[in-house]
């Protein structure tokens, strides 16, 4: 600019500073732009931003497996994947007239690859929702072609598809204990059964997080929550064994098909810790397909359905009356033959016998002898016996729906009739965990223990949460009463007892049966032709591993009594639960007597056949319902049988049943006895057994 | 190594600053680029890569373009200029399109933009009109008809892409270059005239739809958020959130969690500004501010008319990209599709921007070889 006049060269400055000076304001507009929304501004625009990238996540965590107690999954979730539509965003940037046109495209091949209805695509996509379910539980093969589709490389790829894993529960074992499991909704709760009460623990902790968020609402990470695992839901053990679940709903299926019954329920437990080890529940149903299934089929009617259980009940009328020691368990009791009439009510015996001891009131099911005991008791102390094994009560089983069962249905003391009633089972209610629960006291020396069910909690990665102990709910009669009651029970399924079905070949088998005459709901008066058949007891008596309950409602097609239907059933699921637990029949389990005695509580075993000995002693002649069996000796005498090589407790308890005393000397198993097998000798001789250890 | 290729006394006037400031730039650019393309998702994240391998292709021209004097251009001016405007009449032919804009030229698998080109040779062009019609008095709207021309028909060309970033950009470019030419007051006033008249006109017949739509997503950005205005609103959510100190290089999340649209490409701006905050902005805004301005001071003492007008259009050239981007970006302007010179990923832009700055520091190395022409533009 040397050559040039002062005003030109002016002039081109003023030219140059404008323009530098329109420069420096437009980026100046810039730096004043950028400082209203990063400083004066930054506040709302930050809260902005937190707003798009933080979403308070609501996580479905993986739910918690079941399993039974021997770790075999009963219900667990499976991811599977499902792909959701984010509308707004597949249509983000497309103009307002071509939506129509691209809607129509992308619902084609979206419907091409999900195999679904075009309109029905087109018209979540024309709904332009930030979420909706395209399709849940896709295969594989759909979402490898829904990726395909939203593949960046495509010519026009579909934004918005969203695939996710969604849990889904699944029941290996189909229809295998359905009505205890129950199911999941698609919503991700439970419906019913564990899976609605145990809903907490399986769910898991944590629902809702906060966490980061990309655009496509895919969760980077979590404020507090570092792996998802943490997140899961808890396992659950049960105490269920799935072989002994299996077995008791297969008989219990049959017995269904066999008598025609309306429903049935069949509770295993295990008496000296009150695991229960099935519970199942007929009919059923397989919750894979719950939605298929009748609501009715849904119920747990081992806990739900309260029935009047009828002779079972003596069972725990007999253990309070000798407990109160209102009843001598010597004493013979007059059974009026069949009849007897208490205020205007007449109470009948099936087998009229003249005079019975308690046994023969239990084995051959007096309801007059067990009426006459009851009376005796008293309303109150037969009341408070039954309330003591846990009648009227729920037991407290993580299910829903429990009956506690009504003992007094008119909410006020029984009268004289409804207390008689009462004692053999009638005008009450129970379930059959109740049932089972109560025998299983009987079973385990007088302690009511608290059911299990939940044997264990551990979360995702293993770690155990909860463990479940043994728990005594209560005592409810002393130990040689229950013990006294428990051989008693033997009775019942031996000779003529009305439990013969239910023996079990190499077993003794201690329990009993009920033929519950159902209330006419139209007339309110008893039916002569629907009842509720049952048997409730618990094997081996000697050193009881397994109290079974069965009950059959309104079995048809000619035989509806508690013995011959639902003893069967008792028979075979014990007989292959025991062979499944490995318990061998007498004869293969060597066992000192000194154990014995210390089993049965010190000086029970004593007392037990003493009383016994006597009530058979004094026995009165057989009743004249069943002939008496031929007598190869005179009345008053007894042959002596061979008892070598019978462990201890088994021969104690052929001599005692006898009406004959044993002397004992030695350990092991009887070598030789005095006198010998054959003799006949009068009631309440001694037999000398000599044990010797196997070799 | 630039300075190397230069004679004596050219390199004792190497210009530092403009070099200086070009490469602050070119290293903010990569730098802001790999956080832009190293997104959670980990899409592109060899883009930066390429990045480099661009600047080193723009750096080898540039160098050339340095080397040699600016002034042999001027004898290629029109040469130069018909292969631009011949290439932009070539996409409509061989055009991929690219969301539904031809602007692209592909051979195998290289594809360039003629649209970025066209602007240096549309500078050089008007630089040799100007340079060879040596008049010194005021000009009137009547002798600016052939440069306008000269620009009209790249510009079109471009719109009808349709890119209205780039023709804005054209336009702009000759209109800075012709308020630097001696006009007559009364010719300015015509043609402000001209423009508030012909801009109905335009909106109603020249722009598409969307174009219109992004002006008025501009005047009323809260209407359409979920769609049409996205861009604008987003953008502002990620300058936002960097406050005053920035959320931290790669700890922005509008951009890591792909919030922000092509933040790699038209908007890289609201990464930085996220991640650097308002202090990084102003630090970004003042270099391209000093290299706009100190383009003007080249200009300004180039030898001749050529080398003036040529630095007036490539100063023109670097302000108008960053005015324009940044000022869409941070919701100032509206959104068109304009680069923010070395920061926006691509070839094409990134070479345009170097042969820019090269033809820059050609006439400054030379504005002492000669008689000053300023006064004759």
């Amino acid at each position: 600019m040397k050559n040039l006049d002062p005003k030109r060269a002016r002039w081109i400055r003023i030219r140059m500073g404008i323009l530098c000076g329109l420069m420096a304001c437009g980026l100046g507009a810039i730096v004043s732009g950028a400082y209203r929304i990063e400083v004066e501004d930054g506040k709302d625009w930050y809260e902005l931003a937190e707003r798009q990238r933080q979403r308070r996540l609501h996580i479905t965590p993986k739910r918690g497996t079941v399993y039974d107690r021997n770790g075999a999954p009963l219900a667990e979730s499976v991811e599977v994947p499902s792909v959701s539509l984010d509308a707004v965003e597949m249509l983000r940037g497309i103009e307002e007239r071509y939506v129509p046109m691209r809607s129509q495209q992308y619902a084609e091949r979206i419907a091409q690859v999900l195999a679904l209805p075009v309109e029905e695509v087109a018209e979540k996509i024309g709904r332009r929702r930030r979420f909706a379910w395209l399709k849940r539980r896709i295969s594989e093969q759909e979402a490898e072609g829904i990726r395909g589709l939203s593949e960046r490389t495509q010519r026009h790829p579909i934004r918005g598809l969203v695939i996710e894993g969604e849990g889904r529960r699944f029941y290996p074992n189909r229809e295998l204990a359905g009505p205890l499991l129950g199911f999941v909704a698609p919503d991700g709760l439970g419906k019913e059964g564990l899976e609605l009460s145990l809903e907490h623990e399986l769910r898991g902790e944590a629902s809702e997080v906060k966490g980061l968020r990309d655009r496509s609402g895919r969760l980077i990470f979590a404020d507090s929550v570092e792996n998802e695992q943490s997140l899961a839901g808890h396992n659950v053990h049960l105490t269920i064994d799935k072989a002994i679940q299996f077995t008791a709903e297969r008989e219990l299926a049959a017995a269904m098909r066999t008598y025609e019954a309306l429903g049935g329920s069949i509770v295993v437990v295990e008496p000296s810790t009150g695991e229960v080890l099935a519970m199942a529940s007929a009919p059923g149903y397989n919750p894979n397909d719950y939605s298929s299934s009748d609501p009715d089929a849904r119920r747990n009617r081992c806990v739900v359905d309260r029935f009047e259980p009828g002779s079972t009940m003596k069972v725990f009328t007999m253990a309070a009356a000798i407990a109160s020691k209102s009843i001598s368990p010597t004493a013979t009791l007059y059974c009026e033959e069949g009849n007897m009439p208490i205020d205007n009510v007449v109470i009948h015996d099936t087998h009229p016998a003249k005079w019975l001891t308690p046994t023969q009131i239990l084995s051959l099911s007096s309801n007059i002898g067990m009426a006459k005991i009851g009376l005796g008791l008293g309303e109150q102390r037969l009341y408070e016996g039954y309330r003591r094994f846990g009648f009227g009560d729920v037991t407290g089983l993580p299910v829903p729906g429990e009956s506690s069962g009504v003992l007094r249905p008119r909410g006020r003391p029984w009268v004289q009739v409804e207390t008689a009633s009462a004692a053999f089972g009638q005008g009450i209610s129970v379930t059959s965990l109740q049932l089972a629960m109560a025998m299983a006291a009987v079973a385990n020396q007088g302690r009511l223990m608290e059911p299990v069910l939940v044997k264990r909690v551990t979360d995702s990665t293993g770690l155990p949460l909860f463990e479940a102990a043994p728990k005594v709910r209560r005592d409810t009669v002393p130990a040689h009463v229950a013990r006294l009651v428990s051989e008693m029970l033997v009775a019942v399924t031996e000779g003529e007892g009305t439990g013969i079905e239910a023996a079990i070949p190499g077993f003794r088998v201690a329990g009993k049966t009920a033929t519950a005459q159902k209330i006419d709901p139209a007339t309110g008066r008893y039916t002569d032709t629907h009842y509720v058949a049952s048997f409730v007891g618990f094997i081996p008596n000697d050193r009881p591993r397994l109290t079974i309950a069965v009950v059959l409602d309104e079995p048809m097609g000619g035989t509806y009594a508690g013995g011959s239907v639902a003893g069967p059933v008792f028979r075979r699921v014990g007989e292959m639960s025991l062979r499944y637990l490995g318990v061998t029949p007498r004869g293969n389990t060597p066992m000192k007597l000194s154990e014995v005695a210390e089993q049965a509580g010190g000086d029970i075993a004593e007392s037990t056949y003493q009383a016994l000995g006597k009530g058979r002693a004094g026995e009165a002649p057989a009743p004249s319902a069943a002939p008496p069996p031929a007598a190869p000796v005179r009345i008053g005498e007894v042959r002596v049988p061979d008892l070598t090589g019978l462990p201890a407790r088994a021969a104690l308890k052929s001599v005692t049943e006898l009406g004959l005393s044993a002397s004992i000397e030695g350990t092991g198993r009887i070598a030789r006895q005095e006198p010998a097998p054959g003799s006949v000798l009068s009631k309440g001789a001694a037999v000398k057994l000599f044990f010797e250890p196997p070799s | 190594m630039i300075r190397d290729g230069l004679a004596g006394h050219e390199r004792d006037h190497f210009d530092w600053p403009l070099f200086i400031g070009a490469v602050l730039i070119g290293v903010l650019g990569v730098i802001n680029l790999y956080s832009a393309t190293s997104v959670y998702s980990g899409a592109r994240a060899e883009l930066y890569i390429s990045q480099v391998y661009w600047l080193f292709v723009g750096g080898i021209l540039g160098g050339i373009l340095v080397a040699i004097d600016y002034r042999h251009l001027e004898r290629l001016g029109y040469i130069l200029y018909t292969f631009g405007v011949f290439s932009l009449a070539l996409v409509f032919v061989l055009a991929k399109d690219v969301r539904g804009s031809a602007r692209w030229i592909e051979f195998g698998s290289f594809r360039f933009q003629p649209s970025e080109f066209m602007k240096v040779f549309l500078v050089i062009a008007l630089a040799k009109y100007l340079h060879d019609d040596p008049r010194n008095e005021g000009r009137t709207l009547r002798d600016l008809a052939i440069p306008a021309a000269l620009t009209g028909v790249p510009a079109l060309l471009v719109l009808k892409q349709p890119d209205l970033g780039t023709a804005s950009i054209l336009t702009l470019v000759f209109l800075t270059i012709a308020a630097m030419t001696r006009l007559r007051w009364k010719s300015i006033a015509l043609f402000l005239g001209t423009v508030v008249a012909a801009a109905p006109i335009v909106w109603t017949y020249v722009l598409l739809p969307y174009q219109r739509d992004r002006v008025t997503v501009f005047l009323n950005p809260e209407g359409d958020l979920l769609r049409r205005g996205w861009h604008a609103y987003n953008s502002r959510v990620a300058i936002g959130d960097g406050g005053v100190f920035g959320s931290g290089y790669l700890k922005g999340t509008q951009n890591q969690f792909l919030f922000l649209p092509d933040q790699y490409t038209d908007f890289p701006f609201p990464v930085f500004a996220e991640e650097w905050g308002f202090a990084g902005t102003v630090l970004l805004v003042s270099i391209y501010a000093f290299l706009s301005l100190w383009g003007i001071r080249i200009a300004s003492q180039a030898k001749d008319r050529f080398g003036a007008v040529l630095g007036v259009g490539c100063s023109a050239i670097l302000f108008w990209h960053a005015l324009i981007n940044m000022g869409m970006t941070s919701g100032v302007l509206p959104v068109v599709g304009v680069t923010l010179p070395l920061f926006s990923y691509g070839g094409s832009s990134v070479t345009t921007v170097m042969v820019a700055l090269a033809l820059l520091m050609s006439v400054s190395v030379r504005r002492y070889s000669g008689v000053p022409s300023l006064d004759r533009l």
